[in-house]
C-alpha cells in the first residue's frame, strides 16, 4: 500500500518536473532577450553575464530603457515596422479575399475540372519557394513594380495556397441547404457567397487571416532579396538582421534585442488571444489534408 | 442535336454555377502562374544560360554546363610517396603516419579544377574526393544533415509537449500558451537573440553556464568553429519550430478517440503500452504529414544560416541567394533553384510512399 503511494507521489513529481522544464525552454531565449534587452552597454559585457540587469560595480539591480529609447528613434527600425505592417496587411487582405473566393467554388460549387483544381493548388503548399527566387524577381522587373507591391504579390506563394486550403475544407462544412433556400429566395450564387456564406466562415477568416500574417511578418528571403536594391523599402526582419549601431563599431546586441522584443510582443499577444483558434484552424488544415 | 446536348449536359442554372466557379477561381490561377509557373519555367530555362543578374551582358546558351559545374565530382586515388632508399612507403617523421601525394597534384585541373572535399582510406589505399564546386557540395551536406537532425529532434520534443499539454492537469491552458511562444517569434530574431546567447565570450549565456558546469573555458565560439555550428544551428531551429510540431501532433492526438484508452485501461494495460499499442499507430497520419511539412521546411532553410553563419557555411537557399546577389550568376542560381526544387520533390515523395500518406 505504502509503495503504491510512493510511486504514485515520484510519478506527479516527475511529471511536474516535465512541465516546468518544458516552461523554461520554451520561455528562456525571449526571457534572455528581454533582461540583454534592459542592459547598457557595460553591463552587457560583464563576465559572466548576469541573469537580470545589475550595476557591474556594486551588483546591484540596475536597468535602463536606453536601447528602447535608441531603437524608436532610429528610422530604419520604424521604416521596417511600417514596411512590415503594409507588407503583411495587404498580403493577408489580399489572401483573404482571393482564396475566399476560390475556397467558395472548390467548396461549394459543381463545375468541371475541380479535382484537377484543388490538387494543383494543394501541390503548391509543398512547393520550394527558394526555387523561383531568380525567376520571380525576373518577373517583378517585367511588370516593372517597386519592392513592396512586389513582396506583397510575392508572399502570396506561401499565403494563397493554405488559405484556399483550408477555407474550402470550411466551406465544404456549410450545409448545402443554405445556399439551396437562398436561391429559391431568388439570390444569386455570388449573393449567397457574400451575404450568407460569409460571415458564416469569420471564425475560419481569423484563423487563416492570423497565420497568413504571421507567415508574412515572417519572410525573410524573398524581402532580402527584393530590396537589395531598394533598402528603404525594408521589412523588420531584414533591418534586424542589418541591424548595426549608429555609434559604436561592435553590434549593438542590447538595441538589437530591444528591436527584438518590440516586434514579438504584438505577434505573442495575437497568438495567445487566437490560441484555441489556431489550433482548431491548423486542424482543419493539416489533418485533414 | 443542340437539344440532346443539352440535356446530357447541365441545365441553365448548373451552366450559369460553372461560369461563376470559373470566374472566382481566376484570380488565384492568375496570380499562382504569375508567381510561381511562370518563374519555374524561366528558372529551368535561365539554368541552361550564363545569365548575369542585373546587368546588361548578352547571355548565351550553355546547354547543361552549370549543372556539370555544381555537380561535378570525382574520385582519385592518392598513390602512396616511396621512400627512395628503402622502396617502402614514406612516414611522417612526427605523427608517424603514412605518407600519400598531396590531393592537389592528384586532381584534375582541365578542363575545370577540382578541389578536395575530403579523403578518405578503403581496403588499405587512400582516395580523395574532388568536386568543382566545393561549397555548393558541401551546402547539400550541411542542408541534409541539418534537416535529419533538427527534424528528428523537432518530433521526439514535439510529440513529448503534445502528450504532456495533452494530459489533465491545472494550468493546461497557460502551458499550452507558453508552447506558442517561440513560434510567434519571427526566426530571423530568434537566430540574433540566439546569436548573443552563444557568444564566444563569457558575455554569453551558454559560455557561462557551460563554464560553471565546469565543460569549457568559457570561450567556445559556437559559431565558428566547425564541429559546434552545426549543433549550434540545430539547436536554435529546433526550439523556433518544435511548437508547430507539438501543434499539429497535439491537434492529431485530439482526434484519438478517449473510448480505446478507457477499454485499454480496464484491460489493465500500463500507459506505456497504451502509447505504443493507441496512441502511435493512431497517431501515423498526423504524425507523417508534420513530417513532410516540416522536412520540405528544413529542406529550405535559409535564415538561420544566413543571419549565424554568414558566408562561412552555406545551406541550398543561402548558396542560391549568395550566387544570385552576391556574385550576381543568374544562371548558376538558377540551375542552385532547379536543384532544390528535384531535391525537395525527392524527399516528398519518398515520405509519401514511406509512411502512406493518404492524399485524399
Amino acid at each position: 500500500m505504502m509503495n503504491k503511494q510512493v510511486f504514485k507521489i515520484s510519478k506527479k513529481v516527475v511529471f511536474w518536473c516535465v512541465v516546468a522544464i518544458i516552461f523554461v525552454y520554451m520561455l528562456f531565449p525571449f526571457y534572455w532577450a528581454v533582461n540583454s534587452s534592459l542592459k547598457t552597454e557595460s553591463q552587457l559585457q560583464m563576465t559572466p553575464a548576469t541573469f537580470i540587469p545589475r550595476n557591474p560595480h556594486t551588483l546591484k539591480v540596475d536597468f535602463t530603457l536606453d536601447n528602447y529609447r535608441s531603437i524608436f528613434t532610429n528610422d530604419k527600425f520604424i521604416h521596417g515596422l511600417l514596411n512590415s505592417t503594409i507588407v503583411s496587411t495587404m498580403t493577408t487582405g489580399l489572401a483573404l479575399v482571393v482564396g475566399s473566393f476560390a475556397a467558395f467554388a472548390l467548396g461549394k460549387l459543381r463545375f468541371r475540372g475541380k479535382t484537377p483544381s484543388l490538387y494543383l493548388i494543394l501541390s503548391m503548399t509543398m512547393f520550394p519557394q527558394v526555387t523561383v527566387l531568380s525567376g520571380l524577381y525576373a518577373v517583378i522587373n517585367k511588370l516593372n513594380i517597386s519592392a513592396l507591391p512586389g513582396m506583397i504579390l510575392s508572399y502570396m506563394i506561401f499565403t494563397l495556397p493554405f488559405t484556399v486550403w483550408v477555407l474550402t475544407s470550411f466551406f465544404k462544412s456549410l450545409p448545402r441547404e443554405l445556399m439551396q433556400s437562398a436561391q429559391v429566395d431568388g439570390a444569386t450564387p455570388f449573393q449567397t457567397f457574400y451575404k450568407i456564406l460569409l460571415p458564416l466562415t469569420a471564425p475560419a477568416l481569423v484563423t487563416t487571416g492570423l497565420l497568413a500574417f504571421i507567415s508574412a511578418w515572417n519572410e525573410y528571403l524573398f524581402s532580402l532579396t527584393f530590396t537589395a536594391i531598394e533598402p528603404a523599402s525594408r521589412t523588420v526582419p531584414v533591418a534586424i538582421a542589418l541591424f548595426t549601431g549608429t555609434v559604436s563599431r561592435q553590434e549593438p546586441f542590447g538595441e538589437i534585442m530591444a528591436a527584438a522584443v518590440v516586434v514579438t510582443i504584438p505577434l505573442v499577444v495575437l497568438v495567445l488571444i487566437f490560441q484555441r483558434k489556431i489550433i482548431a484552424g491548423l486542424t482543419a488544415g493539416a489533418v485533414k489534408g | 442535336m443542340f437539344k440532346k446536348r443539352k440535356t446530357v449536359g447541365m441545365t441553365e442554372l448548373g451552366k450559369r454555377e460553372q461560369r461563376l466557379a470559373y470566374w472566382l477561381l481566376l484570380p488565384t490561377f492568375l496570380i499562382l502562374f504569375t508567381i510561381a509557373f511562370y518563374p519555374l519555367v524561366q528558372v529551368f530555362y535561365t539554368s541552361l544560360t550564363d545569365k548575369t543578374f542585373a546587368s546588361n551582358q548578352e547571355t548565351n546558351f550553355v546547354g547543361l554546363q552549370n549543372y556539370h559545374h555544381l555537380l561535378g565530382m570525382t574520385i582519385k586515388e592518392l598513390p602512396p610517396v616511396i621512400d627512395e632508399d628503402t622502396g617502402e612507403q614514406l612516414l611522417n617523421p612526427d605523427t608517424q603516419k603514412k605518407v600519400y601525394e598531396r590531393a592537389i597534384r592528384i586532381l584534375p585541373r582541365e578542363p575545370v579544377r577540382f578541389r578536395e572535399l575530403f579523403q578518405f582510406g578503403f581496403l588499405g589505399r587512400r582516395y580523395v574526393v574532388g568536386a568543382v564546386d566545393r561549397e555548393f557540395i558541401r551546402a547539400m551536406g550541411d542542408t541534409i544533415s541539418f534537416t535529419i537532425f533538427s527534424v528528428l529532434l523537432e518530433t521526439l520534443l514535439g510529440l513529448g509537449i503534445a502528450l504532456v499539454v495533452n494530459s489533465h492537469f491545472k494550468g493546461r491552458g497557460v502551458m499550452r500558451a507558453t508552447m506558442l511562444v517561440p513560434w510567434a517569434v519571427i526566426t530571423v530574431v530568434s537566430a540574433r537573440i540566439w546569436e548573443f546567447m552563444l557568444s564566444p565570450t563569457r558575455v554569453g549565456f551558454f559560455n557561462v553556464v557551460l563554464q560553471k558546469l565546469g565543460l569549457g573555458d568559457g570561450q567556445i565560439a559556437f559559431l565558428r568553429l566547425p564541429e559546434w555550428s552545426m549543433p549550434s544551428l540545430v539547436a536554435v531551429d529546433v526550439w523556433k519550430t518544435t511548437p508547430f510540431m507539438a501543434l499539429l501532433i497535439l491537434a492529431g492526438l485530439q482526434l484519438i478517440p478517449k473510448s480505446l484508452y478507457e477499454a485499454a485501461e480496464v484491460d489493465g494495460a500500463s500507459s506505456i503500452r497504451q502509447f505504443f499499442t493507441i496512441t502511435l499507430p493512431l497517431l501515423r497520419p498526423s504524425l507523417a504529414v508534420a513530417l513532410v511539412f516540416r522536412t520540405l521546411d528544413a529542406l529550405r532553410v535559409f535564415d538561420v544560416f544566413q543571419v549565424l553563419l554568414a558566408q562561412s557555411r552555406y545551406s541550398l537557399a543561402s548558396y542560391n541567394y549568395y550566387q544570385l546577389i552576391g556574385n550576381r550568376a543568374m544562371g548558376l542560381a538558377s540551375a542552385i533553384g532547379v536543384v532544390i526544387f528535384v531535391l525537395i520533390f525527392a524527399f516528398a515523395m519518398l515520405y509519401m510512399k514511406l509512411l502512406g500518406v493518404d492524399t485524399e
